[in-house]
């Protein structure tokens, strides 16, 4: 009887406990952004895939570094949810594609997408500062693409002369490619492919929705083509190739720091730090990131300091 | 709404809608042949019932994306890679329901049975088999339930299935087509439980049935 009324107790006093460490959590989480009095405060921002993460990293490790409180809301969701956040104030920066945002952000048909990067890039930011209620800015971005790669083994690329996807579609006959659900199935994707590469016709198709084990297939001759994004850090390895699309059959995907006139209008250095961090990246060394995240299991954080030390912009 | 129903207008979706029933089907038939002898086998040892149910437990806690990545170099991309896999996961229940519900039968009955003179044979096919049967069978239900859930993880390795249509619409942010093939892979585990049920009370012996009455009363 005794042992009972103590595990009552015993579980009574963990309960509450509990329930004042959430409430404290809670408290703590809810303060908002950028308006917190005092200093110069940050809320930086980006969604769930390996580079945004790292990227989002970057600008806040920046942002501490020129004595920002920065807070930290990474890993958060869609284009359509970072625009929302950035409109209502929960979030002050985050980095989006221009050609993510000229068909999300802006709706308008990738067909219509222009045919260099900075036009593109004119566009997009044109309709940010423009926008009536909540105007933006979408910063310099970083001098890479990422894209839609379509990947091949380079002895393979040696053996049939393949370089560009006019070569592929020459050869599609007798290759097994494999692709992913979503892409097979979008207008901009495979449909894309074969409206601008007519010959392409490939032996077989396998619907493959893992990206990693897609790379791994493909390492272990089990397909000969396989559809990536060029800045994945699988392709940091030399043994694999991304053939050249001629045609520019995609938009363009330039990383850029996109954040509101009023946060730049408050701190007006923020411009300069976030230009920095774009300014130190380009394919190979994004490739690099990636992979030490998605293929050797490094802690994100860890991996942007680094890059930032090296790049000479913490000190 | 519309969404929904191109997905299932779409010409792959019959295809995929029937290599999943044959890849679930196929993995637990090929289960219950490999678990049920070896059951048999373990049933009189007392180490080997421990060594099957202990490997069991383990074979659960493996995941199954890890198998088929590990498969993926023998198989490649195809449907005997994810029929590896799933018949992997539908062992562990069928396992160890076989070994437990084979030796739950109580000593008494057993004695009962040699004193009148069965061999070991007999009374393993007329007494431990009959009296375990709803116990296997449960066993089967759940693997069968768990299998149709999981044959969706075949579309990592390039096999098809229904999990196509649910990691389509989390790629597009898209419900309408994530559901499509949500709900039918939900009604297929739905009418999987309702079949197997079925089958479990077919196989219960006609005197348990009737002391499973008495007991409930």
């Amino acid at each position: 009887m005794k042992n009972k009324t103590m595990l009552i107790r015993a579980v009574t006093v963990l309960l509450v406990a509990a329930l004042v460490s959430v409430v404290a959590a809670c408290g703590g989480g809810s303060s908002g952004s950028s308006d917190s009095g005092s200093g110069k405060s940050v809320t930086v921002s980006s969604k769930k895939f390996t580079e945004q993460i790292l990227l989002g990293e970057m600008y806040a490790q920046a942002f501490e570094n020129a004595g920002y409180d920065v807070k930290r809301k990474l890993n958060l969701g869609s284009e359509q949810v970072m625009d929302k956040s950035l409109k209502d104030g929960t979030i002050d920066v985050y980095p989006e594609y221009t050609g993510t945002a000229f068909v999300a952000i802006l709706k308008k048909d990738p067909k219509t997408a222009p045919d260099t990067e900075k036009e593109t890039y004119d566009i997009v930011s044109k309709f940010y500062e423009n926008r009536k209620d909540t105007p933006m800015k979408m910063l310099t971005p970083a001098p890479f693409d990422d894209n839609y790669g379509i990947v091949v083994r380079t002895s393979l690329a040696k053996k049939l002369g393949l370089k560009t996807l006019d070569d592929l579609a020459d050869k599609s006959g007798q290759l097994v490619f494999s692709s992913y659900s979503e892409f097979q199935n979008r207008s901009d994707g495979y449909p894309n492919m074969q409206k601008n590469y007519p010959k392409l016709d490939f032996k077989e198709i396998k619907v493959v929705n893992d990206l990693g084990i897609r790379y791994k297939a493909l390492a272990e001759n089990k397909a000969d083509v396989a559809i990536g994004f060029t800045t994945d850090g699988q392709l940091a390895s030399p043994k694999l190739t991304v053939l050249k699309d001629t045609k520019a059959i995609w938009p363009f995907y330039y990383p850029a720091p996109v954040t509101t006139q009023k946060f730049l209008k408050k701190n007006p250095d923020a411009e300069k730090i976030l230009n920095e961090v774009s300014a130190s990246l380009d394919a190979k060394e994004m490739r690099k990131l990636n992979g030490e995240v998605d293929l050797e299991q490094k802690d994100p954080e860890d991996v942007a300091k680094q890059h930032l030390e090296d790049a000479g912009i913490l000190d | 709404m519309d969404a929904f129903m191109e997905v299932l207008q779409r010409p792959d979706f019959t295809k995929n809608f029937f290599v999943h029933i044959e890849l679930s089907l196929a993995a637990v038939l090929l289960a219950i042949l490999l678990s049920l002898p070896l059951a048999i086998a373990v049933n009189r040892s007392d180490l080997g019932s421990t060594v099957a149910i202990n490997t069991g437990n383990i074979g659960r806690a493996v995941p199954s994306l890890a198998i088929l990545v590990l498969m993926l170099p023998i198989f490649g991309l195809s449907f005997t890679t994810a029929l590896v896999a799933l018949t992997l996961l539908a062992i562990p229940p069928i396992l160890i329901n076989a070994v437990v519900g084979l030796r739950q039968v109580s000593r008494q009955v057993l004695d009962a049975a040699k004193g009148m003179g069965l061999s070991g044979r007999q009374i393993l096919t007329g007494i431990q088999i009959p009296i375990a049967a709803p116990i296997i069978f449960a066993g089967i239900r759940t693997s069968a339930v768990q299998v149709v859930a999981s044959a969706t993880l075949a579309t990592f390795i390039g096999a098809g299935g229904l999990g196509d249509y649910i990691v389509e619409g989390y790629q597009r942010n898209s419900t309408p087509i994530a559901l499509a093939g949500a709900l039918s892979v939900a009604l297929l585990a739905v009418v999987t439980e309702l079949v197997f049920g079925r089958l479990e009370s077919g196989f219960t012996p006609k005197g348990l049935k009737i002391a499973q009455q008495r007991r409930g009363k």
